[in-house]
């Protein structure tokens, strides 16, 4: 299974983070995104003429949207994953499938305006960026009083990983996390997860992995 | 809104967003605070600026009884003492590297500013439990117009939400925006909590657009 990455599009990472949580390995062919902007090359374009990544190609599968292809993944190992265990789970995944697009369009475009100087309206991005926040941190904070730690169950879905990663990066958009308490832990929730990966920006808990010995690597100096 | 005698103890949080081994974000008057507690449950206070190059203690992480920065690792226990420096594992770091640090007080489920000369405690409020904070981009003043309902105390509302009878725990923070703990009845139901965080939501969004009427 192949995957057209790069390392700091938030959209490729939910691919990647969740095939390592589902022990499924990916051959990664890395696009020049940024300067090259090699996803709007001719050859590039001939796989997904919406010149976006990520891409996932398995047989004669091809995928353009990430919210597909964590669809794919899950049904390939696990359907615990797929959150779709009764009728009103498996809508509020897709709910939260679609949500995830404008965490893209808001926070994800504010982190472009901030990150790479693209234009736009960075205020109403941030505005819009903030909007979503508020309604994740409603909805967490239902989950909560329900006894659930994660956007649709008391396990992770594929709802919790298309959400995670525009969330997560919101202050590279300068957008604030302080205001969300449900939010910071849920944050926290994903990255305890077995098998969690990190991106640039988005680390592991370090606090999980033991105190560093004497003279030991591992924490920057 | 002058801060000195009239409201010592500040609400800061809502003990349940603070678990063991975790460090959140808290504004106060005197500027950005991490709150952290340990493992062991031991809360601390401490400035939200690590000494070696600034970075937000906040963003660091908790091991043990330590509160570790994210940047170089300097840790710090709870008096604020530099514990140790991991680019220099046999240097016992100098009693002169410390982060200033605050006292707090846990009640009822409510994390509380505390100051170390006032041993006044926080109040309580029998029959409620903590709900959820949340963060409102209008003032105190704006909030309470907008409940409609009664002053309880210094930074304390009294109302209705939902149908529920509530308490609103005000802290002022930066720029003119408040920060909301939210108590509701503690034999409140699951749905009514909910509908209660719900009418939090529209409370919210009147006072942010300046509609008046109450969102009760
Ligand atoms: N196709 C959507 C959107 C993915 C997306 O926004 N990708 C960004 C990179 S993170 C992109 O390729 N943008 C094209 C561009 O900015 O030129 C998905 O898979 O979720
Ligand atoms: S800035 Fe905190 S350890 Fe370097």
């Amino acid at each position: 299974m192949k995957l057209y990455d790069y390392i700091l599009s938030p959209s490729c990472y939910k691919v990647r983070l969740l095939a390592a949580l589902l022990g499924i390995p990916l051959e990664l062919r890395a696009v020049d995104f940024h300067p090259g902007g090699e996803h709007r090359t001719p050859a590039l374009l001939a796989l997904n003429p919406a010149g976006s990544i990520p891409i996932l190609e398995d047989d004669d599968l091809r995928l353009t949207e990430s919210a597909a292809m964590l669809v794919y993944l899950a049904s390939l190992k696990s359907s615990d994953w797929l959150g779709r265990d009764t009728a009103a789970e498996a809508a509020r995944t897709e709910q939260w499938l679609s949500f995830a697009q404008r965490l893209t369009a808001s926070l994800g475009g504010a982190r472009l305006c901030e990150m790479l100087l693209r234009p736009g309206d960075l205020a109403a991005l941030q505005a819009a960026g903030i909007a979503a926040l508020r309604e994740l941190e409603a909805a967490l904070v239902e989950q909560r009083l329900r006894g659930e730690r994660f956007l649709v169950a008391d396990r992770p879905t594929i709802a919790d990983i298309a959400c995670f990663p525009y969330v997560a990066l919101a202050p590279d958009g300068s957008v604030s996390l302080d205001p969300y308490p449900s939010i910071r832990l849920w944050l926290r929730a994903v990255r305890a997860l077995p098998g969690f990966i990190e991106m640039p920006g988005i680390h592991r808990l370090h606090e999980l992995k033991p105190e560093p010995v004497h003279g030991a690597e591992g924490e920057p100096a | 809104m002058p801060s000195t005698d009239a409201a010592p103890l500040t609400p800061l949080a809502l003990s349940e967003d603070l678990p063991p081994a975790t460090v959140m974000p808290i504004w106060t008057p005197e500027g950005p605070m991490a709150l952290w507690r340990s493992v062991g449950g031991t809360l601390s206070l401490a400035a939200d600026r690590c000494p070696h190059r600034g970075m937000r203690l906040s963003h660091g992480f908790v091991r043990g009884e330590a509160l570790s920065c994210i940047y170089h690792g300097w840790s710090y226990d709870q008096g604020g003492r530099c514990l140790r420096i991991p680019a220099h594992p046999d240097l016992e770091p100098p009693a002169s590297i410390r982060v200033a640090t605050g006292s707090v007080l846990e009640a009822g489920g409510v994390i509380w500013r505390a100051r170390a000369d006032d041993p006044s405690l926080p109040p309580d409020f029998p029959g409620f439990v903590p709900l959820r904070s949340l963060s409102f981009a209008v003032s105190r003043d704006v909030i309470s117009r907008t409940l409609g309902g009664e002053s309880a105390g210094p930074g304390i509302l009294k109302g209705t939400l939902a149908g529920s009878a509530v308490i609103l725990l005000c802290a002022e923070q930066a720029e003119g925006t408040s920060l909301i703990h939210l108590l509701a009845p503690a034999d409140a139901t699951l749905d009514q909590r909910i509908a209660v965080s719900r009418a939090a939501e529209t409370l919210r969004r009147a006072a942010e657009t300046g509609t008046t009427e109450a969102a009760a």
